[in-house]
This record gives C-alpha cells, sequence and structure tokens, in this order.
C-alpha cells in the first residue's frame, strides 16, 4: 500500500478536507483586518471588524462592555470548532495526526488538574480552566482522586498521555518533581514520539514536520536552558529536559548543558547560523524579546507548510498560525484597553508584505 | 440676655485669699498647658500636610505602577499563553510577600508603619520554563514594585487617618481651654477680687464709723468740762480754776497697782 504523503494517493482519503483546511487558511486575517483592528479606540469596535472576517458573529451575544478575556475565549471556540469538524471527517492515519496535535494541550490541562487537585481545589473551576483542545474523557477522574498514588496508578494511567507519564514518570517524580519539570519532561515524551510518528509516515508529511518539530525542540532546549539560570534547577534535571531531536542535538545540547549564563549560551549557538541570526535580533530592539524571534520564525516555517501538497504538515501549521492570530487579537485588544497604542505594533503579522 | 454665656459661668467657691492663690496657680496652668497644646496642634497639622502631599503624589505613582504591571501580565500572556493565570494560582502555596507592622512616634503620638518583607522564591518557582520565563520574570519584578509602594501608600493612609484624629482632639482640648476654663477660671478671680475688695471697703467704713463715734463722744465730753468749767467759775467770782481733776477713765496697760479685791 502506498505511504500517506504519496502524491498519488493522498487525494483518496484526505484530499477533500485538504481542501477545507486550505478554506480555513483563506479565513486567516490579512494584513488589512490588522490595520483596521489596531485603529480601534475600543473593544466594541473590535467587534465589528471582526464580524466582517471569518470569525463573523462569533461576538454576537456578548454582554456589552466586552472584555480581552471574552474575547480570547471566543477566538479560541471557534478554533476548537474548526478543529472538530476537520477530525470528525477524516481516518486514519489524518486522524491519528490530528490527535497528536491535541496531545499538546493534554498535557498542559493534565498539568493544571494534577496540581489543582493536589492543592484540592475545586473541580468544577479547574475543568473551566481548561483548554478546549486539550478535553478528554477522563479528567473528571483525575479531579476526584485525592492523592498522588491514586493519581499514579488509576487515573493518569488510562488517559491518552498514560504512555508518556508511563516511560517518563514514576510515582516519587509526580510527588517531588516541581510541576514544570513534569510538564516539560511529558512534552519531551510527546515531541519525541510525535516526530517518530511524522517520519513513519514519511513523504511530505515528513519533510515538512521534519523542520517544524526540529525548530520545535531547539527552541525548548534553548529557553529551558535561558530560563533556568538563578532557579532551583540544577544541569542534570535541566539535561533531562532537552528533547533528544533538533538541529542541536546533539553537540549543541551537550553545550547548552553545560551552560550557566546568557553569554555561554549565545557562544553555544553561534554555530548554527539560523539561531545566530534570531539571537542578534533581539540586540537591536529593546521591545523584542527572543521569544518574539521565535514566534516570527515559527509563522515563517508554518506559512512554508502551505506551499507542499499532499502532506499533513499543513494541518498542524494552519492550527499554530491560528493559534498566533489569537494572540495577536487579544494583544491588540489589550493595548486598546490598558491605553498602551504605542506597544501595539509588537504583535506578529501572518503575511507582512 | 437671658440666656448665660459658657464664659460667663464662674466656679462656686467661697472667696477667700487663699482660694485666690490656688485660682491664680490653676490660671498659669491653663495657660501653660494652652500653649503646649497649641505648639503640638501646630506641629500635627505640618506633618499632617507633608503627609496629604507625599499621598498625592504616591497615588500618582501607584497609578503608573498598576498600569505598567497589567502591561506586563499581558505581555507576559502573550508569551506563555493564556492560562498562566490559572497555573501560578493552582501552584502557589506559600506567601512570600509579608508585612511587618512598627509603630512610629510622632509628637508623642504613635502612628501605625507596615514595612514589606519579602522572601525570594526565584529559586523554587519554574513558570514559563519552556517558554516565556523571561516576561514572567518581568512581570513578577513589576508586580513586586507596584506591591512596595501599594504598601508604602498604606502606611501613609493610617498615618493619615491617625492624625486626623489626633489633631481633631487637639484642637477640641485647645479651643476648651481658650473658650471655657480659662474665662471661667478669670471670672471666678474676678468675682473674689471684687468680693474681697468690697470685704475691704466694709472694714475702712466699719473703721471710720467707730473713729467718729470716739471723736463724737470725745467733743461732747470736751463740751461737758467747758461747761463745769464756766459753772465753777461762776460760783468762785469769776475765777477759772486751773485746772480740773478729770477722771482719766482706767487705763488697763498702766504701770499702777490696782486695788486688792477681798472678798
Amino acid at each position: 500500500m502506498s505511504t500517506p504523503g504519496s502524491l498519488l494517493s493522498f487525494n483518496i482519503n484526505d484530499g477533500y478536507i485538504e481542501g477545507i483546511l486550505r478554506g480555513f487558511r483563506l479565513g486567516l486575517l490579512s494584513n488589512v483586518d490588522y490595520s483596521n483592528l489596531t485603529q480601534c479606540d475600543a473593544l466594541d469596535d473590535m467587534k465589528i471588524h471582526l464580524a466582517t472576517t471569518g470569525y463573523g458573529d462569533f461576538l454576537e451575544n456578548e454582554p456589552s462592555p466586552l472584555h480581552t478575556t471574552t474575547i480570547a475565549e471566543k477566538c479560541t471556540l471557534k478554533m476548537v470548532e474548526e478543529f472538530n469538524y476537520l477530525r470528525a471527517n477524516v481516518v486514519n492515519p489524518l486522524a491519528q495526526f490530528l490527535d497528536y496535535i491535541r496531545y499538546g494541550y493534554m498535557i498542559d490541562n493534565v498539568v493544571l488538574l494534577i496540581t489543582g487537585t493536589l492543592h484540592e481545589r475545586d473541580p468544577e473551576e479547574l475543568k473551566e480552566k481548561c483548554h478546549p483542545l486539550g478535553l478528554f474523557d477522563s479528567m473528571r477522574t483525575i479531579s476526584a482522586e485525592a492523592t498522588v498514588d491514586g493519581l499514579y496508578n488509576n487515573v493518569l494511567i488510562d488517559t491518552p498521555l498514560g504512555p508518556y507519564i508511563q516511560s517518563c514518570l514514576s510515582k516519587e517524580d509526580l510527588n517531588e518533581m516541581n510541576i514544570e519539570i513534569i510538564r516539560n519532561t511529558l512534552f519531551k515524551a510527546y515531541l519525541e514520539d510525535f516526530y517518530a510518528f511524522c517520519m513513519k509516515l514519511g513523504g511530505t508529511t515528513a519533510e515538512v514536520m521534519h523542520d517544524i518539530l526540529m525548530f520545535e525542540a531547539d527552541r525548548r532546549a534553548i529557553n529551558i536552558t535561558l530560563n533556568s539560570f538563578g532557579t532551583d534547577l540544577t544541569r542534570d534535571d535541566r539535561a533531562k529536559l532537552y528533547p533528544a531531536l533538533g538541529i542541536l542535538h546533539p553537540e549543541g545540547i551537550e553545550k547548552l548543558k553545560k551552560c550557566d549564563d546568557a553569554d555561554q549560551v549565545k557562544a553555544a549557538i553561534d554555530f548554527y547560523p539560523k539561531y545566530r541570526d534570531l539571537f542578534n535580533d533581539t540586540q537591536f530592539n529593546e521591545d523584542k524579546t527572543l521569544e518574539d524571534s521565535f514566534f516570527e520564525h515559527e509563522v515563517d516555517m508554518h506559512k512554508h507548510s502551505f506551499y507542499r501538497q499532499g502532506g499533513y504538515g499543513a494541518f498542524y501549521s494552519y492550527f499554530k498560525l491560528k493559534e498566533q492570530e489569537i494572540r495577536n487579537i487579544v494583544w491588540i485588544a489589550e493595548c486598546i484597553m490598558q491605553d498602551q497604542k504605542s506597544k501595539m505594533n509588537q504583535y506578529i503579522p501572518l503575511f507582512p508584505n | 440676655n437671658s440666656c448665660p454665656k459658657m464664659s460667663e459661668n464662674r466656679l462656686a467657691i467661697f472667696p477667700t485669699r487663699m482660694a485666690l492663690q490656688g485660682l491664680k496657680q490653676k490660671y498659669a496652668a491653663a495657660s501653660k498647658g494652652h500653649d503646649l497644646l497649641k505648639k503640638k496642634a501646630d506641629a500635627l497639622t505640618m506633618r499632617f500636610r507633608q503627609i496629604l502631599k507625599k499621598i498625592k503624589d504616591k497615588k500618582e505613582d501607584m497609578g503608573k505602577y498598576m498600569k505598567a504591571a497589567s502591561f506586563s501580565l499581558a505581555s507576559a500572556k502573550y508569551t506563555a499563553g493564556d492560562n498562566l493565570n490559572h497555573m501560578v494560582i493552582e501552584t502557589v502555596d506559600q506567601p512570600t510577600f509579608k508585612l511587618k507592622m512598627g509603630t512610629d512616634n510622632v509628637v508623642g503620638v504613635m502612628l501605625p508603619v507596615f514595612e514589606p518583607l519579602v522572601e525570594s522564591t526565584q529559586q523554587k518557582d519554574l513558570a514559563g520554563l519552556s517558554k516565556g520565563g523571561q516576561r514572567i520574570n518581568k512581570t513578577r519584578e513589576v508586580y513586586m514594585k507596584a506591591l512596595e509602594a501599594l504598601v508604602e501608600l498604606a502606611s501613609l493612609q493610617t498615618t493619615f487617618v491617625t492624625l486626623d484624629e489626633v489633631i481633631k482632639i487637639t484642637n477640641r482640648r485647645v479651643n476648651a481651654i481658650e473658650h471655657v476654663v480659662k474665662p471661667r477660671l478669670a471670672n471666678t478671680i474676678k468675682y473674689i477680687l471684687s468680693e474681697l475688695d468690697e470685704m475691704e471697703r466694709e472694714e475702712f467704713f466699719r473703721l471710720k464709723k467707730v473713729q467718729n463715734k470716739k471723736k463724737r463722744d470725745l467733743e461732747i465730753m470736751k463740751a461737758n468740762i467747758q461747761a463745769e468749767v464756766a459753772a465753777r467759775a461762776a460760783k468762785n467770782g469769776g475765777v477759772a480754776p486751773k485746772s480740773i481733776a478729770v477722771e482719766a477713765p482706767s487705763n488697763m496697760l498702766s504701770q499702777s497697782d490696782d486695788q486688792d479685791l477681798l472678798f
């Protein structure tokens, strides 16, 4: 049987859905839309502008003094609707691929639920704070468990993240480890697994996702290194969080393991021109942090995946781009609300000229 | 004017010189007390005005800090994800920012003062490890600054309220002394003086009256003697006696021995 991602057979199962996806992509906000939004004086004006875009009347029923959190929620719900529509209309392996996209959000939700349960917060409240794309059936049972042991034995293994938890966390780890370390360990396992899956799919999918996932791994490695300075995180613990893939793997990672401050990190990645340029970008602009450069580069990569056909990479990219768009909208809304219009242009336009 | 003014009251007291002395002392004490209290009120009022100015400045600063803090939070959420709030809230357990209460002494008034006590959690908190960490740290700093400004503002405002109370009390006392106590004492003193004056006048009058009577008695006696002399002279053919033995009234104080009284 021909591999998915092969141009010959792609359209049989996935052609229609890819068409739908490209339709969604056309609904992403354009530069004109962004410039209209930045000229708004109030959130209600934003609502009017958004109604002319692909978002439509999604804010119609909200009570009049609009709040940025409402806008964020509703935009996310729209994205979830689109995702669910796609997911309902696909078969494996695209179905599995789309599920992999959800695992990332599930990890965040599971971490939230674990900490909330351990601190005895109300389960209903916790449920509301979860990301909608990361919902799964056994969430209710997580909240019902009171102890860490119970959580580990009964519940976490049953969730879709079970295999990741089993492979890298033990019961004692759940108890003692800082929740952020748990989150990052899970994410490392997830990334490696996702990468393996994409490579198995082969074809255009493997090519496109290879670049994207490598960048994601490198970005996490650099961020973890930079953010761990001045905290309790030891070098060894930090070394366990670096994913085993990426351009930096393994030599750059070795160098990063030994770094103790930002200058050493800069020296370590100096050999990799792409990242060196990203670092240098931040030196000329005060407001722009390294993360902003990473976001820009990521957006660029995701746009490129749409130029390829016959692969699943575009699905992953679409949702990442949609996320960035939501972040942009919320940022503009916050700037309007807090009267900080000068900083409004720090959002990352998806289609710069 | 049928209704008596407060200042026309006087103490009900027996008008003696001792009472007068006592009252004069009380009046002097009241005056001194009035001066001291006035000085205290003035010092407090000055401090009050300084604090008012500081509060105004601090409030403006607060506005700026809070604005920067919310913006910093929005910027952190942008990078680290919208559920930043929830993550942080769910993982928090120990307070890191505590308040110490102390007292400050100003012109004898104890004013409460708040001091921040910060325990560093930089070590334990790894929020945003894989994304957004830098912005989260910046947000943390900005909010710390805002919190410290808040604490100062709180101190200033409690001081303000306490001072206000104390100033009101002190002013009330100053006014009371000035308009009630001192006039009352002054009136009492005036009353005693007037009574004493009158008593002196009475005494003088009495004395004068007695003197006059004595004078008159003496005149009458003189007139009697003249008449006697004239009568004797008429009996003796116009020769005035050289002297008349007038019995001087007995003088208890003279040296002559008294006749013994024999029972």
